[in-house]
């Protein structure tokens, strides 16, 4: 498709349109020099996905319950919960995002794979960063710094394994047959770009302590949103970007809604991270530049949304038949709720009520575990048929996976926002004393119980699903579930 | 000309942009600080040794992931200092001995920035980390029994064996005594305060 008559100069500088569609025998190549290493990421990842939402169950269910698995070390709540945060962000989103990354810049660049050995080393590379950096917490060498919570030694694996990958994403780049650059790939390159350098300053000023505590406050800040802001995010936006046209075969609604969305991300994303210390010990200017951008983030936020939105005008019946595409439009919605709630949580005052609350763990949850891994989950439906070779195994697996996510973040999401303005509200109040604030924030902690519950059931009727698919694919001729055989996604 | 070029240069430019911002100027100025230079010693004053190797405790255990240790400037909310958690808002300079700045980002139990100067008895925190709700019932803070020894009383009991009652008592003969560990974590707990004036933000006016 070529809308060369409307470029731009922008797109004159990076031509933009989307790639002309490749010959059934290189796809073929392509699928095949990738399976086992996008497939190897996705079952890491999805191992890490059982492993942090088990974990984080445990913990919401132990804030309520103080006795239920009390007094053993490696199981305090303490030392928990960044181990959970931590496998769901770094075991579970960051191999998932790219693997699929990984797949669609090989597809746009019409270029398979060479030497995957390397790769499946950094794989390997990476998860025993995750692996040894989990241990180390729960066996009490945490660093207790937001995201960064293991030991400093985790960071080398984990750091030499990204760039071994990004080097991998990077090379198929730069041999990529059609000149243009499809908007997808400037939001991973974006992405791929954003982590060596954040995950690089991040460790080598707070893990590794370079750095006076005075300064640390504002560097954690700004890691903490970037990581998500300036990677994962735009790595969930240029999957939508791909998936959306491939699916319904709308092309994108206006380019230039996309180029607006991605420099206004770009340009304000990383400069709104301070309002996690509002009213903090960090300077008041930071904090300032901090609300503005993000006030002024609901442009990006608008500008993508509405080109998606257009995109999937219409297209109901897609809708219906395509898993992949109900995941992406609950991300989007995710996306939008997390971005509303993030500008209430911007305005100082409304900060001051709600912040230290669950409402801006509500925040975090919502962004990874909606905006960004329902994507994600759609990137898999899209690509594992591909790899295998043969269709989703089940529908109804699919279905309980959709709308227990569904259900779960909502509540989770009602739970933390809602209870979290309660539990502010009655801190605001110094006469109530802290046991009563407890009191007030119990029934909602209850809540979010069951949501990870609802949450947790759906992840398992998802890896569930996948372990099937892995087992037909290597026992074809078995039986493998009770369930018909369904053509939900077809193998193009 | 590669085309990806001038993508990835605009990419590097404006992520520099606020990397200089927050980073680099944190670094360059926050991680510059010095201590205020008094006549009777430097503010913040000196931490023990035992209240540094008690920050590791306490990043081990992850007491930050429900405690914050900051109080908010009262233009932002009134309630920290009126939850008499602070006489004034904290700022950075305060954080200058510390190792690691534990900031917090969710409160399930109290500031902490100053419980050095609500509790002064280690006793207390002894108690308290035990087991939360012999000190305060209701407590939902979990139970850091795994910081204590129990052992057989010979001749005289401890001095510093941890005074319990009712359930969690020990057996008689027994007794409960902290661990090295746990009497750094709260001699660390014990130099949490904030109490001294610095010149860039004067103490707020009591109501
Ligand atoms: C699950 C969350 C949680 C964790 C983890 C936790 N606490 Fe607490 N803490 C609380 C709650 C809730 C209170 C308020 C009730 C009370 O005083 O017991 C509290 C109160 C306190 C108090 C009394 C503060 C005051 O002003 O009354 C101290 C001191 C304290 N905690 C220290 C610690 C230390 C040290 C650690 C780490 C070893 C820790 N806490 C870990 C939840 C937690």
């Amino acid at each position: 498709m070529s809308h060369e008559s409307s470029l731009s100069q922008v797109q004159a500088a990076t031509n933009f349109s989307e790639p002309a569609p490749l010959h059934a025998t290189t796809r073929a190549e392509i699928d095949a020099s990738l399976r086992f290493p996008v497939l190897l990421f996705f079952r890491t990842a999805l191992f890490w996905l059982l492993f942090g939402s088990i974990l984080c169950t445990m913990t919401s269910l132990k804030l309520v319950v103080p006795c239920f698995l009390d007094g053993i070390n490696f199981l305090s709540y303490g030392r928990l919960l960044p181990v959970a945060l931590d496998a769901l962000l770094y075991g579970w989103a960051i191999p998932a995002g790219l693997g699929i990354s990984l797949w669609m810049v090989a597809r746009l660049c019409g270029r398979p794979l060479r030497c995957s050995k390397l790769l499946v080393a950094a794989t390997f590379f990476w998860n025993t960063g995750v692996f040894l950096g989990s241990l180390g917490v729960l066996c009490g060498y945490g660093t207790s710094i937001p995201w960064l919570e293991y030991p400093n030694w985790a960071s080398v694996p984990l750091f030499i394994a990204f760039l071994l990958m990004g080097v991998w994403i990077v090379l198929l780049f730069s041999a990529r047959q059609p000149r243009s650059i499809y908007i997808t790939q400037w939001y991973f390159l974006l992405g791929l770009c954003a982590f060596p350098w954040l995950y690089a300053t991040a460790n080598m000023f707070l893990t590794w302590g370079s750095i006076q505590a005075s300064a640390q406050g504002p560097i954690i800040a700004w890691y903490s949103a970037n990581i998500f802001g300036l990677f994962l995010i735009p790595l969930a936006l240029g999957i939508i970007y791909y998936l959306i046209p491939k699916i319904t075969g709308a092309p994108i609604y206006s380019y230039y809604l996309a180029v607006l969305g991605f420099f206004s991300l770009l340009l304000l994303a990383g400069w709104s991270g301070m309002t996690l210390f509002l009213g903090g010990p960090i300077p008041v200017w930071m904090v300032s530049a901090s609300v503005v951008a993000t006030m002024l983030m609901m442009i990006p936020v608008a500008a993508v949304i509405l080109n998606y939105a257009k995109m999937l005008q219409g297209q109901v019946a897609a809708l219906k038949e395509s898993p992949a595409l109900r995941f992406i439009a609950f991300g989007i919605i995710a996306y939008l709720v997390a971005t509303l709630l993030n500008l209430a949580f911007a305005i100082p005052t409304w900060n001051g009520i709600l912040h230290f609350t669950h409402y801006s763990n509500g925040i975090i949850i919502l962004t990874l575990l909606g905006a960004v891994s329902m994507v994600f989950f759609a990137g898999i439906y899209y690509i594992a048929p591909r790899l295998f070779g043969f269709s989703w195994l089940c529908s109804c697996s699919i279905r309980c996976h959709f709308w227990l996510a569904v259900v779960g973040l909502s509540l989770m999401v009602v739970s933390m926002t809602l209870g979290g303005l309660l539990e502010g509200l009655a801190l605001d109040d110094a006469a109530i004393t802290w046991v009563n604030v407890l009191s007030f924030a119990a029934p909602w902690r209850w809540l979010n119980v069951i949501a990870w519950i609802l949450l947790l059931l759906s992840y398992v009727s998802f890896v569930r699903l996948f372990g099937n698919m892995l087992f037909h694919a290597t026992h074809p001729d078995q039986k493998v579930s009770a369930c018909s055989f369904n053509s939900l996604a077809s193998v193009s | 000309m590669n085309r990806l070029r001038p993508l990835f240069i605009t990419i590097a430019l404006l992520f520099f942009a606020g990397w200089l911002g927050f980073v680099a100027y944190s670094y360059l100025e926050l991680g510059r600080l010095a201590p205020q230079v008094e006549s009777d010693g430097s503010l913040p004053p000196l931490q023990s040794g035992s209240a540094i190797r008690g920050a590791k405790v306490y990043a081990a255990e992850g007491c930050m992931t429900c405690h914050s240790q900051q109080v908010r400037q009262p233009s932002v909310t009134s309630s920290d200092i009126d939850r008499n958690w602070g006489k004034r808002p904290s700022v950075a300079r305060d954080y200058l001995r510390d190792q690691v700045a534990f900031l917090g980002t969710s409160r399930i139990g109290p500031d902490l920035s100053n419980v050095g100067v609500r509790f002064t008895d280690p006793a207390w925190y002894y108690r308290h980390l035990y087991e939360s709700t012999t000190v305060v019932p209701g407590s939902n803070m979990p139970a850091y029994r795994y910081l204590f020894k129990m052992q057989k009383i010979e001749g005289q009991p401890s001095e510093e064996a941890v005074s319990l009652t009712g359930p969690h008592a020990p057996k008689e003969g027994y007794e409960v005594v902290p661990t090295e560990e746990a009497k750094d974590l709260v001699a660390y707990l014990l130099s949490r305060k904030q109490d001294y004036t610095l010149p860039e933000v004067p103490p707020v006016p009591e109501k």
